[in-house]
């Protein structure tokens, strides 16, 4: 079915997200929506699927002009969509997740509807026991889920809000081979997407956009990257380049690490790894095979169970938090906002997270507001941040919280940082920022243990690259050892 | 299309204007009521203010009123600022009460060491108290909703059990009252007023509750806490004895409260001794967005609001109609306060005026 | 913003003259006393702040020109100071503070105010020249009742739910049991306190225990008809008591004790005109209809009938007293030798239950 999507305007009561878009995608092709966080891609695509009503402008599909009372009414004409954060009910198996919502007494079409399942998931691709539950399940086999749901209702245009975003890279090579096979069999397929290289590997064509804007759509063996870089960034940016120190003596020393997990008993088996001083060590693998409870447990926030933990030779496993603190152990947490900042707190109160209890901030815990207004303007001005002093962080973008967070924690020269996924949801420029300081850092002999989803990054800035599965570390690499194909087999649970 | 939407922040004059357009709507709301039940709402209205603060008795009495109210109003919001939902300082007040009557009934002091004394035991027997549900909170994360409520009436009966039994007044017939306190028990009234001196409480602690959590960093680990207390792990703050820190204060000044009601008000331990102060505390401090000072301009307002109440009455409207009109203005200071974050934004009926035909067209 | 607060002021002004335009009508230029009445929970439709409204009805329309009003639920507490002043500043004269708790604070308040007469709840436990108090020897309806229950029960269980161990309750039951007795040796009455003088569903889970031990008359000293509805519903007979409730159970209700205030407030506001109504602890009885007894049921014989009203002319006419020795407590011990009376101080002391009353004892 043709969607055309005309002159499509809609504010939001702070910002306008969308100046006027136009945009078009075709049956039997895979369209990639290409833009920095902001961009208006996914707000765009919301109005497609009935989620907000657009101030000004029309929707077209299949020619006739549609207006939607109800998202429902959006997906009774044929368009789904699969959103960042899953719509399923996890304690419910694949088979009822699938039947929800769907009109109708369900249970007289039960066993057709297995049947029909069935054939669908095998026609595409999209294998996944109809009987587990979805908690079970990785975050792979719930999209596909979420995609079978979709084709189920007779979805003619399925729309994808960054579908990789959770998934390894075999996994992400399965799902654009099931996009391709649904284009195949007449359907609008549209992807939103920040990744120039998965863009140009999956799509047929390439609309980019940019502030609220459509600045071009491209056939995708006419692009390149770098200039699709251009148009989405609205200049050109230059990657940090890496140019690592000799690593220096052992810091952060990690040995034979395990700790227990919140769902399994064990999160992190016998871990071990050493991080010297101007070395960046990377730890790549699929969310959830215990990269967030080792870097918990690094900065004694989870207890563990057994193995040492040394800084700079000094035991730290028992070590409290403040006290890790005080060694010069920082840490970067997955969650910005929540964890690593407060959000209900202006950047000043944030930026003295840490060292409150140092003079001159305090002195016999009584606060100096004006010692802290002071680190403030001393610690933006040296990030270059323009951050009001007084609103809340939680109204900043994802971008400045990050450069909030980095310009706290790397601001006294820490003897080693663990960072998590540092530059999730962050827009090209911000990453990049993010990368310059992470590198900074490293000049500055800080020894580094970066845990990334992002494969690229991973490769852009590790010195050595270390691969966790179910908990163990299977492989260490060294930088001349960097293999895409045998990096994404060991994440997947292979062995090198 | 009519939506609710939040909206980009207010000048505090604005803000101002708008709870105050609140409370008219609801006076307004209110005399609609009045005048359809058949009652004068001019003359209820005067009646109101007059019995809230029309005469220096009057006044005086809504300022007795609002002591205690004010004092759980802020050991309340201590709580809510380490994220902690206190809703049990009705316990807390009764025990405090109770370890005050404890040395008011027992021990022949001068007043100058008894009072200190009691004051001292009305912070030990809410503190205490708060203690309980805080350690399994601290320890195991268990939902101090739940615990604090509950054991409100397990303090409740304790002191029904002693007005009852052993401290029963032998002259009162078996009913719940002690014996009164001796003179020396007595708070002293604020001179030249008929206020009892536990309004100096109020006047102390509201000025040290906004010295620590503005001023120090013990309260700043408070404000971490509450609004994030996965973040205040992360700084590595002490979350679990803050947790208990916070709770036993919280209940110390919920069991200071008490104290004053005994020793300043009633003059000795009784059944009933608050008629809800430590429920109508959670609404105060949350009215007050948990500032200190704020907790007291609100408890003043209830206390206002309850005496005016009663004088309503005395001109012949009923309780029910005076307790709607109370619940009338809270409403609408509340309905103010939400619409300063958020507005009603009205577009054109753009959905209404779908063309049928496009309607028609669904598979 | 500033338009916010301008828009604010526009309304609370427009709120303020609507207000004042709709306002008074100059108060009634009344001849006769003003006459307050405080109450210590809602009017409702049954029970003693009910039976006092009757009687302030009766006042309004037996003394000419009298103006009445009234407060409900006033707390037992500092509050009732405040009540009395609003109304003593309204220019009431005499004042009706009908819940035993209002004393001790009724007193500080009359000892400022000595033109005004106060009337609160009895036992006294201290009186002032302008202040009274009143209640009813209750016990000697409840001995009524209790003949009928004794000659009705067919089980020879008969339920009795109580609100406090408090001494003219205890009294009461006491009463009730030696009536059920002095029809019925063979019979016993079961006692369970619920510890609240207005709890409808503890009241009703209170009685439905005793119907479960084997009940079928259940007899009550709370505040609404549940026991009575309770025993209804399972079929057995009920008794009531403060107000006549047989409209809640027609077919159950056997009679109950009810009060009857409106003469005695007449009396009392008539004799306080001219100063002539002297301080006193007054107990009203059968005899001058304070206590009074609701209708029989219709299933009552007629020989009870005889025997009850036969009864109740004995004690009017003061040839029957209730509580004359010899009188076993529960153990069977001796309490009052034979041919002594109990004398109403030792009635007001009871803390003992008689012999054939089950259930605990307030001591």
């Amino acid at each position: 079915m043709d969607v055309y999507l005309q002159d499509i305007r809609k504010a939001f009561p702070e910002t306008v997200a969308l100046h006027g878009v136009s945009f078009e995608a075709r049956p039997g092709e895979v369209h990639a929506l290409l833009g920095e966080n902001g961009a208006g891609k996914t707000t765009l695509m919301n109005i497609l699927a009935g989620l907000y009503q657009p101030d000004e402008g029309s929707i077209w599909l299949g020619g006739q002009r549609r207006r939607w009372r109800s998202p429902a009414h959006a997906i009774a004409a044929g368009i789904g969509m699969v959103h960042q954060h899953f719509k399923l009910v996890p304690p419910l198996t694949v088979h009822e997740n699938l039947l929800l919502g769907v009109r109708g007494p369900l249970w007289l079409h039960r066993r057709r509807d297995a049947a029909r399942v069935a054939s669908l998931a095998r026609e595409h691709g999209l294998d996944v026991d109809p009987l587990a539950r979805v908690w079970q399940l990785s975050m792979g086999e719930r999209q596909r889920v979420e995609l079978l749901r979709l084709i189920l209702r007779d979805a003619r245009v399925l729309v994808l809000d960054e579908p990789t975003s959770v998934l390894t890279p075999q996994e992400s090579q399965a799902l654009f081979a099931t996009l391709r096979s649904l284009a195949r069999s007449g359907r609008t397929v549209v992807f939103i997407s920040h990744k120039l290289e998965e863009v140009l590997r999956a799509a047929d064509r390439i609309t980019v956009m940019r502030g609220g804007r459509a600045i071009a759509t491209l056939r995708s063996q006419d692009a390149r990257a770098a200039d699709l870089a251009a148009l989405m960034v609205g200049r050109h940016v230059t990657p940090p380049q890496p140019s690592p120190p000799p690593p220096g003596a052992p810091v952060l020393e990690v040995d034979r690490l395990t700790v227990p997990g919140d769902r399994r008993p064990l999160a992190v088996r016998e871990v071990t790894l050493t991080v010297h001083a101007g070395e960046i060590v990377g730890v790549a693998g699929v969310a959830g095979n215990g990269q967030r409870e080792l870097a918990e447990a690094l900065a004694g926030l989870r207890p563990i169970a057994s193995g040492a933990v040394r800084l700079d030779g000094r035991p730290l496993e028992r070590a409290t938090v403040r006290d890790r603190i005080e060694a010069g152990l920082a840490l970067i947490p997955e969650d910005r906002l929540d964890v690593g900042l407060v959000g209900e707190m202006t950047a000043a109160d944030n930026l003295i997270l840490k060292s409150y209890r140092q003079p001159p901030l305090s002195r016999r815990g009584v606060l100096d507001p004006r010692a802290v207004r002071a680190r403030a303007r001393a610690a933006l001005g040296r990030f270059s941040l323009a951050v009001p002093a007084e609103a809340p962080v939680r109204l900043l973008s994802g971008g400045m919280l990050q450069r909030l967070l980095l310009a706290r924690e790397l601001a006294e020269a820490p003897r080693a940082v663990v960072a998590m996924s540092p530059t999730r949801g962050l827009d090209v420029g911000a990453a990049a920022d993010v990368h310059r300081a992470l590198l900074e850092a490293q000049s500055r002999g800080t020894a580094t243990l970066l845990l990334s989803e992002d494969l690229d990054e991973l490769l852009l800035l590790a010195d050595r690259l270390a691969v966790m599965y179910d908990g163990r570390i299977s492989a260490i690499l060294k930088r001349a050892e960097f293999d895409r194909p045998r990096i994404g087999l060991l994440m997947a649970g292979g062995a090198a | 299309m009519i939506r609710i939407e939040r909206r980009a922040p207010m000048s505090r004059e604005a803000a101002a204007g708008l709870r105050l357009a609140g409370v008219a709507g609801a006076l307004l709301a209110g005399a609609a009521f009045l005048s359809a039940t058949g009652h004068d709402p001019g003359q209820a209205y005067l009646d109101m203010l007059r019995g809230a603060v029309g005469s220096p008795y009057a006044a005086q009495q809504t300022a007795v009123k609002a002591i205690p109210l004010a004092l759980t109003g802020l050991g309340v919001a201590l709580a809510f600022h380490a994220g902690l939902w206190n809703i049990g300082a009705e316990g807390q007040l009764a025990m405090g009460a109770f370890l005050a009557s404890w040395a008011a009934l027992g021990l022949s002091w001068p007043a100058w060491a008894l009072l200190p004394a009691m004051g001292l035991l009305g912070l030990v027997g809410g503190g205490l108290w708060a203690l309980l549900p805080a350690v399994p909170r601290a320890l195991w994360g268990t939902n101090e909703i739940i615990t604090t409520l509950l054991l409100n009436y397990v303090a409740l009966l304790w002191v029904d059990y002693l007005v009852f039994g052993p401290w029963a007044d032998p002259s009162a017939f078996s009913f719940p009252y002690s014996r009164p306190f001796p003179d020396a028990a007595r708070l002293p009234l604020l001179p030249g007023t008929q206020v009892h001196a536990g309004a100096l409480f109020v006047v102390a602690i509201a000025a040290a509750l906004g010295f620590v959590l503005r001023r120090t960093a013990w309260g700043y680990e408070i404000r971490v806490t509450g609004h994030s207390p996965r973040a205040a792990a992360y700084a590595g703050m002490p979350v679990r004895a803050n947790v208990l820190l916070v709770m036993v204060l919280s209940g110390a000044v919920a069991g200071l409260a008490g104290m004053g009601e005994v020793s300043g008000v009633i003059g000795r331990i009784q059944q009933g001794i608050s008629p809800g102060y430590g429920y109508s505390a959670i609404i105060i401090a949350w009215l007050a967005r948990l500032s200190p000072w704020g907790t007291v301009g609100v408890a003043v307002l209830f206390a206002a609001l309850i005496n005016g109440g009663f004088a309503l009455q005395t001109s012949g409207v009923p309780a029910a109609i005076a307790s709607m009109l109370q619940a009338l203005v809270l409403f609408s200071v509340l309905v103010g306060d939400f619409f300063v974050s958020h507005r009603v934004a009205v577009r054109r009926g753009r959905a209404a005026a779908l063309p049928a035909q496009e309607a028609a067209a669904e598979p | 913003m500033r338009m916010g607060w301008r828009r604010g002021m526009l309304w609370a002004l427009a709120a303020l003259v609507a207000v004042s335009l709709a306002a008074p009508g100059a108060a009634r230029g009344a001849a006769g006393p003003k006459v307050a009445f405080i109450y210590v929970g809602p009017v409702g439709d049954a029970g003693w702040t009910f039976q006092w409204d009757q009687a302030r009805r009766y006042l309004a329309q037996h003394v000419p020109g009298v103006q009445t009003s009234y407060v409900e639920s006033v707390p037992e507490t500092a509050d009732v100071a405040r009540v009395e002043n609003d109304f003593i500043a309204k220019g009431f004269s005499v004042i009706f503070a009908t819940a035993f708790g209002y004393q001790n604070f009724t007193i500080d308040v009359a000892r400022r105010h000595p033109n005004v007469t106060f009337v609160g709840i009895g036992p006294a436990i201290k009186l002032a020249p302008n202040v009274s108090t009143v209640y009813g020897k209750l016990w000697e309806g409840r001995y009524l009742t209790g003949i009928v229950a004794g000659k009705m029960t067919r089980a020879n269980v008969i339920g009795f739910v109580a609100a406090h161990p408090i001494t003219t309750v205890v009294a009461g039951v006491n009463a009730f049991a030696l009536g059920v007795r002095s029809v019925n040796p063979s019979a016993k009455v079961k006692v369970v306190w619920t510890g609240t003088w207005y709890d409808p569903p503890k009241e009703k889970q209170a009685a439905q225990s005793l119907l479960d031990a084997g009940a079928d008359v259940i007899a009550q000293h709370q505040d609404t008809p549940s026991a009575l509805l309770a025993a209804a519903e399972a079929g057995k007979w009920g008794i009531g008591s403060e107000s006549n409730m047989q409209r809640f159970a027609p077919k159950a209700y056997l009679t109950g004790t009810t009060w009857t205030w409106g003469p005695l407030v007449e009396k009392i506001v008539k004799a306080s005109e001219t100063h002539a109504w002297a301080s006193q602890d007054y107990y009203g009885n059968l005899r001058d209809g304070v206590v009074g007894l609701g209708p029989l049921n219709p299933a009552v014989p007629a020989a009870v009938r005889a025997q009850v009203a036969e009864k109740k002319r004995a004690i009017e006419s003061g040839r029957l007293e209730i509580f004359t020795g010899p009188l076993r407590d529960q153990t069977g011990k001796v309490r009052v030798p034979a041919g002594h009376t109990m004398s109403l101080k030792e009635i007001l002391t009871f803390d003992w239950l008689v012999e054939g009353v089950e259930g605990k004892s307030p001591k």
